[in-house]
């Protein structure tokens, strides 16, 4: 065998290996977007289980704000309908979001509502949920930045053309939810 | 927390007196202390030497006086250092705050060392001391000094097996209550010091057994830090970005090398420090209001960890 072939089947054999662990690379950093969602949208299960609940304590008390109250329900019952793409889901999450935001806002105005043990619980319950929430959408962000700069850059990109990867989109904050929470008036 | 100004008038009124007063008993450790050494030398040079009847009982003599100076030394040294502890240390402690228990003698336990898991060789030496035990707020808190050692043996040239000892950490250990629930386990380590990547950057792969690098969006934060745990998004629901900044302020005040661990209840905190932290020094002079003020100064240490922190703040699921 000459050297000249020894040589082209060694460069051959080197990018084939060089194609495959960029394959393999590639899908590793979809399946982790994809876990990251999954990791979201578990959290945002928690939030839309405790709606029900948070909505039955403040309706007891709050009875001016019936109509944002069944504004969050109908949100709720549509993002549960299972019906929704990932972007979708996002987008109801954000308006969701600013709606439990109202619901907080209004209860200043009903002090017995604020020290009722039953609301403590779920405003606290509430708080946890949505550290967690924040945690997985900033996990989803660190993952989608990992995918984006994988497929967008030399020599991925052309392997990532072909396999029809496309970018994705980080969460951006609604301006609503960008403001800091008082913790003081909640309380 | 009290002002430094408050720490310099107790040290004015009631310590540098009481320092004064036990300013006698350090200068009789040094003396005797010196006397020990320098017999020990002539001991040695006689001995080096014994050929003459004159030699030896002049070695016999001195090593005798050497050992006897020691004892002195040792013994009021003993009193001087548990003096300094129950009457300097304490009162400090006591005026930063009444409900602080301090216990010269007892250390964080070894399994809460354990628990923090930030140094991976086995300690099979463990002591430390100075322990105090506070609650600030909701925040239960404590710390000691603390140093771990592990061993290891080797041959000489001349085929003796020597055992060594290597200190894994030295310095202050603190651990609080921390305010959310915590699963898996999360670690702050410094960039520079924690020897987990190679010259390249990238990881080694014994940082494995700390969990997955988690790459987080604070630069200032990443620049002086790496975060490993065993889940990516815990390590984010324990380091929000209020807290990284906080972390970033406490490193840039008082410039320390900081580790931190949040596992089960708790946040763990090793600060390396080479000298010995509340403890007297024989060589100079007991009345200085600088050794104080280093004690007031990890005080607030502590505290500054503890509000920066937030420690306090609770209004998650945890009480």
């Amino acid at each position: 065998m000459s050297t000249l072939l020894i040589i082209v089947l060694a460069a051959v054999v080197i990018l084939f290996v060089g194609v495959i662990s960029m394959y393999n690379g590639l899908i590793r950093r979809r399946n982790e977007v994809e876990n990251a969602f999954g990791g979201m949208d578990v959290q945002l299960k928690k939030r839309y289980d405790l709606i029900p609940n948070l909505i039955a304590t403040v309706k007891q008390y709050a009875t001016h704000e019936k109509e944002l109250l069944t504004k969050v329900t109908e949100m709720r019952a549509q993002a549960t309908s299972g019906k929704l793409s990932n972007e979708e889901k996002v987008a109801l999450d954000n308006q969701i979001s600013a709606g439990m935001q109202g619901i907080m806002v209004a209860v200043e105005n009903y002090p017995d509502l604020k020290a009722n043990e039953n609301f403590m619980n779920l405003q606290r319950t509430l708080n946890e949920v949505e550290s967690q929430i924040s945690a997985a959408r900033r996990t989803y962000n660190a993952v989608i930045t990992l995918y984006n700069n994988g497929i967008q850059t030399f020599p991925q990109n052309t392997i990532a053309g072909m396999m029809n990867m496309q970018r994705k989109e980080v969460f951006v904050i609604p301006e609503t939810e960008r403001q800091n929470v008082d913790v003081k008036s909640l309380f | 927390m009290v002002s430094q100004e408050e720490i310099k008038s107790l040290y004015e009124t009631e310590l540098k007196p009481q320092l004064a007063g036990m300013e006698k008993m350090r200068k009789f450790v040094k003396r005797w202390r010196r006397l020990a050494i320098a017999s020990g030398i002539v001991a040695f040079l006689f001995l080096s030497n014994c050929s003459t009847a004159v030699e030896i009982i002049g070695g016999i003599v001195f090593i005798a006086g050497a050992i006897y100076s020691s004892f002195k030394a040792y013994g009021t040294y003993k009193k001087y250092h548990k003096q300094f502890k129950n009457e300097v240390v304490r009162k400090v402690v006591q005026l930063i705050n009444p409900a602080y228990q301090y216990n010269p003698d007892k250390h964080i336990e070894l399994y809460e060392y354990h628990k923090a898991a930030i140094f991976r060789p086995k300690a099979e030496r463990f002591n430390g001391d100075d322990l105090i035990v506070g609650k600030i707020d909701k925040t239960p808190f404590k710390f000691s000094e603390l140093k771990t050692e592990y061993k290891t043996t080797r041959t000489d040239s001349d085929g003796n097996t020597v055992t060594e000892w290597n200190t894994i950490f030295k310095g202050l250990f603190f651990l609080a209550e921390f305010n959310k629930n915590i699963e898996g386990q999360t670690f702050i380590f410094p960039e520079k010091d924690s020897g987990l990547t190679n010259i390249f950057g990238k990881e080694k792969a014994k940082s494995k057994d700390f969990g997955e690098l988690v790459k987080l969006e604070n630069p200032e934060f990443e620049k002086i830090f790496s975060v490993y745990g065993t889940s990516q998004q815990e390590a984010r629901y324990i380091l929000t970005p209020v807290l990284m900044e906080a972390i970033v302020n406490i490193y840039k005040t008082y410039g320390l090398t900081m580790y931190f661990s949040f596992k089960g209840e708790n946040v763990f905190c090793a600060i390396p420090f080479s000298r010995n932290l509340f403890e007297p020094n024989i060589k100079k002079s007991g009345v200085n209001y600088s050794d104080v003020e280093e004690m007031y100064v990890l005080f607030t240490l502590i505290e500054t960890i503890i509000k920066e922190l937030n420690l306090n703040t609770r209004i998650w699921t945890k009480d």
